[in-house]
Order: structure tokens, then C-alpha cells, then sequence
């Protein structure tokens, strides 16, 4: 069945203008990691307008191709400046940068284009394998169970966004009642336009995302007047080759912390939470403590290059994954990315898969492909790349900002809409100087009417609130939610207050109960593995006197 | 306890924000069909935003959130030095709005790019040419782009239109 979906898909994404189009998006992808301060939701914002007029495939094609040349672009900036490009490769520059100023430049990059191809190829693969029984499990799902899962990714976007919770999950209340503002989808209802006409039917989404993303990201990169005006790369970096056969024997070499920083990558992907920015670090760090010599760690050791972007871009795959599968975006990108399929009439939901085998192979194999596409760019125009990050910060926020506003009325022809980018780009502003996370409002926008409708659902089939806590699946993500609101406590107060050697045990046990509930053999035996694992951890707090250590 | 810091406006500001939005929830019209009403799911929003505004506004009287990485500016000249490039840039982009129906995206586009690129990174003769140079090839390029090749018809703009 996958074999034949594959092939199905195959003959819808390999034509030539669809493999140019993908090439164009790799470019672009590379070219915007590359620039520091640049991100790679910046770059699939960007190209989101052109994609108006191209099929779902060709549209989606392009995108995964920015959004995969993002995350290995970012290593170039990281690798050959110590500025990583993109907060996915932040931790790439640890053990990158060094590396290149011991004099392996084209090693280090090497190791990091190979790594994230491989990377990206693993997560591709359990893309393609993990994606239709996710949608299987999705299939269970009813209204409270959506709803629960909403409410659970606002929360840990929330909380893993920043150090402040109440200001995440303002962000995220806030982006809710955005949602909320124009007619009811449900009713039919006016809500909230003032007796302001252009509202009443709702803000547009993407103007809305791009204003709060884009606007306010730019405005926030020339906001140092000296900065704005210096070159975004220095000088010295082009003459660089990578050097290829020696990189893929280190890459090989390694292929444990390989696929354990792939699989890093993918579970971070699939949690609807902070992505790549998260999983590198994560990668990073576990590969120094599973290193047999964690103190080469920091100057220049391959396993510091190969973990981090083998986990970026594995990332990716796994945030694709949930929005394959549940059609609930997991970052801000597959949010645009969402938007979108929207824009195609195409609404990713559990039978997504099953329903548009052809559109949902074709995405599949597009990601599977664009990283073959990411390494043949970059070994053939690493050069260009590079010089393109000479540019000056201030003539690029300029055109980008008036080419947001075209591509923005290319959406709708609407000239209101432009306004909206202006008036969001202000509060995504705003909201940045006053240390609010832009994440949680972005996912609340795009989230805030699938938790109404599931809300309404629940609520018409039946108005027993109960429901919530008795289903298995809302009681688990309910669950998840409340703990990964504790989790920055937790993060913070490690050794120092006891209630935190209870909260790993407390999770696990908890968790294991709705799972316990759940039909079958599998998950119950699961959850009794799970809750037995909780009661072990904390039998040994016990053990031990509830005595705090040191994280 | 810190009487007045920004957190503290900016929690008041969502607290009067909420007052405001939960008033208006009254006026949603309420209707004979549909199980559930369509104020309902808004309030259940301003219910749970209205506690963390003032749980916000106690959190900043107590200053916990003075350590934020990004500090005041101080004087309001200071915040202005501060925010220069970013208010230019917003009235810039109001500016290009309003000008629209007149200028179109074409003109008013490159109008808009040469005006911001001057203002940003100063008005030197050689930065004048190679600002003009910029804001006309991308801008017409773009234009051309979404014109020809995507098949959006652009705002043209009354003059253009005359012309």
C-alpha cells in the first residue's frame, strides 16, 4: 500500500518544473539559514505568496524545500562566523566554529551538510512510516480529545517558549481571541468587530501570522542603527571547500550518535513545541554524555557537529509528522505550512493521509527529496551562498518589508489586509520588547478555531463536561498539558526543592492511567510499564530520604 | 513592590483589554439554533486571560520580571533613539498604505523602499543612487513577477492610471 502511494506520488512531484521549483526552494532555504537573524519561518513566509498559483504539490514542494535549505543553511553562518544562522544550529557553532579555526573549514561543513542529509533522510523515512499509523491513532480521536490536544500545544509552546509561562500563555489566550474576532464559524455569528466592517468577517490568518512573525522580526533585526547598516557575514569566508569523502566517513563512523540525534530530532518534531531551536541542543548535550572523551567536546570534535544537525534536521520530519496526521501544527513553520494547504482547500486531518494519498505521499517524498537537493547545493554553490550573507541587514528588511505587503494582497486581492500586517507587525513588536514569545499567540490564531469547533462538538453531542476527564485520549493530553505547565518550575527549581523529585514520578504514574484505560493489550501493558517506572523512581527517592542532588 | 514599571502597564493595558472584550461579548447576538452560543467560547478565553492579566499585574508589582533581557530605554527620547529605525519603518508602511490608491504598488513600492533605505542607511550621494537602484530593480522585478507571472492584478494606482 505505502509502495503504492509512493509511486502514485512519485508521478505527481517529479516533473521538471516541480523539481525546479524545489531546487529554487533549497536555494532560497540556504541562503536565508545562512544569514544570521534570518529564520527559516522568515523564509517560508516568504515564499508562501509566490505559491498561490502553483498546485497543492507543486506549493507544498517548494516550501519543504525552504524550510530543509533553512535548517542546513543555518550551519554555514554557525560554522564559518561562530553566529549561528538559525536558532536550530546554535549548538552546531560549539564544536563547528572551533573545528574551522583549526584550520577544517571544508571538514566542518562537511560533517554538517552530511550530517543533516542523513539526519534529514531518517526522519524521512519514519515520516513516511510513522505518519499513517499516528493518523490511525488520530482516527480514535473525538471532539474532547482534539480539543484536549489543542489545549496541551498551546501550553507546552507556552512553556518551552521562554522563561516566563504567564507571558506565554497570555500570548497564547491572546492569539485565541484573534481567532475569535469576526463572524462565527459555527453560527454564523458577528463577534467582536466594533462595527468595523473590514473585520467582520475575521482577520486573515496569514496576514495576521506574517505581521506578528515577519513585520516584528524585521523591525526588531534594525532596531541597532550601527548593526543595520554592517554586512551580515564578514569578510574571508568564500574561499571554502567542503570536503565530502572524509566528511561522510566521519558522518558513517558515528552512525550511533547518528540516528540517537535523528530520533532526538523526530520526537522533538512531533511534540507540538519549540522544534529545531530545542532538538540541537538536546542532541548536543546527549551526545557529549554518551562521548567516551566528553572534554574534546567544545573544540572541534565531529560528534558536536554531526549530533546538532542531525537533529535539526530530523526536526523537521517530526513536525510534519503531527500535521500530516492530526492537522495540528507543530511549529510555526508547518503552521504557514497549514495555511498553505488551507489556501489549496486541502485541511490536513486523521484521514488526510488515507483521503489525499497522493498530495500526502507527495509531501513525503518532496522532504525525502529536498535533502538530496540540500547536499548537491551546497557542495556546487557554497560560494554564492556565502556571498549573498554580505549583504547589508537594512536594504534586505526594507525590499522584504514591501514584499511582504505584495505578496500579503496577492492573497486575497484585499487592501485591508495589508493594514492587518501593519497593525499585527506592531503588536508582534510590542509583544517582542515586553518579552512576550510570538510562538504561543502564532498557535493560538491558527489553533483557536479547531478547538472551538471540537469544543462545540463536544459540547452539541453532549453537555457532560466529565467527558473530558473519562476519555481516555483528553484525559492524557489534559495530563501532558498540566505538566508541561509545571515543567519550567521544574526546570528551575531542580535540586533545590524536594516537590521536584516527585514531579518526574507524578508524571509517569499519571500518564500511565489514561493510557491504562485505553482498549487493547498494547497500551495497558505500556501504561503498567510506565506507572511501574514511576512508582521505581519514586521507591528510590524514598530510599534515599528524599535527599536533593545537583542536576 | 514596584508601583509603576512596564510590565505593570502592559498588565493593566490586558486587563482593561479583557474588561473591554468581556463587555462586548454581551452585545454577541444570541441565537434560536446551535447547541452551543457563540459567546461562549470567547468568554471561556477572557475568563482564563483575564486571570493571567492579573496574575501578570501581581507578578510585575512584585518585580519578578525585572531581570528581562530587554531594558527600558528610560526618557522618552531615549526610547524614541531606541525604536527610530522600527517607528520610520511603521510610518513608512502607513504612509505607502494610504498613498496606495494614488501611487499603486509600483510607484508607491519603490517610493516606500527608497524612502526606508535613506532612512536607515543615510543619505550620502553614493547611497542615493544605490538606493534608487535597489528600490527600482526589486520593486519592479517584484512587480513583474506577481504582475506576469503569478497573474495578480496590483493596485495600479490612480496615477499610473491617468498617465
Amino acid at each position: 500500500m505505502i509502495i503504492e502511494n509512493i509511486l502514485s506520488a512519485a508521478d505527481t512531484l517529479i516533473t521538471i518544473q516541480t523539481m525546479a521549483l524545489m531546487v529554487l526552494g533549497v536555494a532560497a532555504g540556504l541562503i536565508a539559514g545562512a544569514i544570521p537573524g534570518f529564520t527559516i519561518t522568515m523564509a517560508v513566509v516568504l515564499t508562501l505568496p509566490f505559491t498561490f498559483g502553483m498546485s497543492p504539490i507543486q506549493g507544498l514542494a517548494t516550501m519543504i524545500g525552504v524550510f530543509v535549505g533553512g535548517l542546513s543553511g543555518g550551519l554555514m553562518a554557525g560554522i564559518l562566523t561562530g553566529i549561528p544562522g538559525t536558532p536550530s544550529s546554535v549548538a552546531t557553532t560549539f564544536d563547528g566554529f572551533p573545528m574551522a579555526r583549526n584550520g577544517r573549514p571544508g571538514l566542518a561543513l562537511g560533517i554538517g551538510v552530511w550530517a543533516s542529509f542523513f539526519g534529514g533522510i531518517i526522519s524521512a523515512i519514519l515520516l513516511i512510516t510513522v505518519a499513517p499509523q499516528l493518523a490511525r491513532i488520530g482516527l480514535e480521536f473525538g471532539p474532547w480529545d482534539f480539543f484536549a490536544l489543542v489545549l496541551f500545544a498551546l501550553t507546552i509552546t507556552a512553556s518551552l517558549s521562554g522563561d516566563n509561562l504567564v507571558k506565554g500563555l497570555i500570548a497564547g489566550a491572546l492569539g485565541l481571541l484573534v481567532a475569535t474576532v469576526g463572524s462565527d464559524e459555527i453560527n454564523g455569528v458577528e463577534r467582536f468587530s466594533f462595527g468595523f466592517e473590514p473585520i467582520e468577517q475575521g482577520f486573515s490568518f496569514l496576514p495576521v501570522l506574517v505581521g506578528l512573525f515577519a513585520f516584528s522580526q524585521l523591525l526588531s533585526d534594525v532596531q541597532d542603527r550601527a548593526k543595520a547598516r554592517e554586512p551580515l557575514m564578514p569578510r574571508g569566508t568564500s574561499a571554502v571547500r567542503i570536503e565530502h569523502a572524509q566528511a561522510i566517513r566521519q558522518v558513517i563512523y558515528q552512525w550511533v550518535n547518528l540516528i540517537r540525534s535523528s530520533l532526538i530530532g523526530v520526537f522533538t518534531g512531533i511534540l507540538p513545541a519549540a522544534g529545531g531551536s530545542i532538538s540541537n541542543i538536546l542532541a548536543y548535550d546527549q551526545a557529549k554524555k554518551a562521548s567516551k572523551t566528553p572534554q574534546v567536546f567544545g573544540t572541534g570534535a565531529p560528534e558536536g557537529i554531526v549530533a546538532p544537525e542531525a537533529a535539526n534536521n530530523a526536526t523537521a520530519g517530526g513536525a510534519l509528522i503531527t500535521m500530516m496526521a492530526l492537522g495540528i501544527p507543530g511549529d510555526i513553520v508547518t503552521a504557514i505550512m497549514l495555511g498553505a494547504l488551507l489556501i489549496h482547500d486541502v485541511i490536513p486531518s486523521p484521514t488526510f493521509i488515507t483521503d489525499e494519498p497522493r498530495l500526502a505521499y507527495g509531501i513525503f517524498m518532496a522532504f525525502f527529496f529536498a535533502n538530496f537537493i540540500m547536499v548537491a547545493m551546497q557542495a556546487i554553490c557554497l560560494r554564492g551562498f556565502v556571498l549573498v550573507t554580505r549583504l547589508r541587514m537594512y536594504v534586505l528588511a526594507s525590499v522584504i518589508l514591501a514584499y511582504c505587503g505584495i505578496g500579503i494582497f496577492a492573497l486575497n486581492n484585499i487592501v485591508f489586509d495589508m493594514w492587518t500586517l501593519l497593525i499585527f507587525g506592531v503588536i508582534g513588536l510590542v509583544m517582542k520588547v515586553m518579552g512576550f514569545p510570538l510562538a504561543p499567540m502564532i498557535l493560538g490564531v491558527v489553533l483557536g478555531h479547531i478547538a472551538e469547533l471540537n469544543l462545540n462538538r463536544a459540547l452539541s453531542t453532549s453537555d457532560d463536561l466529565t467527558l473530558f476527564l473519562t476519555r481516555p485520549w483528553s484525559l492524557f493530553f489534559l495530563l501532558l498539558g498540566f505538566f508541561s505547565m509545571l515543567f519550567p518550575w521544574y526546570q528551575k527549581m531542580r535540586g533545590k526543592a524536594r516537590w521536584t523529585l516527585i514531579y518526574p514520578s507524578a508524571m509517569l504514574i499519571c500518564l500511565g492511567i489514561p493510557l491504562f484505560m485505553m482498549q487493547g493489550i498494547f497500551r495497558p501493558s505500556l501504561a503498567l510499564v510506565i506507572i511501574a517506572s514511576g512508582v521505581w523512581l519514586c521507591g528510590r527517592h524514598w530510599r534515599n530520604g528524599w535527599k536533593l542532588q545537583s542536576p | 513592590m514596584q508601583i509603576l514599571n512596564r510590565d505593570v502597564v502592559a498588565a493593566l493595558f490586558l486587563v482593561a483589554l479583557t474588561c473591554t472584550f468581556f463587555a462586548a461579548s454581551f452585545t454577541i447576538r444570541v441565537t434560536t439554533y446551535g447547541t452551543v452560543g457563540s459567546y461562549v467560547w470567547p468568554r471561556v478565553i477572557l475568563i482564563a486571560l483575564g486571570a493571567l492579566s492579573i496574575l501578570y499585574l501581581i507578578n510585575s508589582l512584585r518585580g519578578i520580571y525585572n531581570d528581562d533581557t530587554v531594558r527600558p530605554p528610560g526618557s522618552p527620547t531615549a526610547w524614541l533613539v531606541r525604536y527610530r529605525n522600527a517607528l520610520w519603518c511603521f510610518f513608512m508602511y502607513a504612509m505607502f498604505l494610504i498613498t496606495l490608491p494614488y501611487l499603486g504598488i509600483l510607484l508607491g513600492g519603490i517610493l516606500f523602499v527608497f524612502i526606508v533605505l535613506n532612512l536607515m542607511g543615510g543619505w550620502g550621494p553614493m547611497s542615493l543612487v544605490t538606493h534608487a537602484v535597489i528600490a527600482t530593480g526589486t520593486m519592479g522585478s517584484m512587480w513583474a513577477i506577481f504582475t506576469f507571472g503569478l497573474q495578480v492584478i496590483l493596485p495600479e494606482g490612480q496615477l499610473l492610471r491617468f498617465w
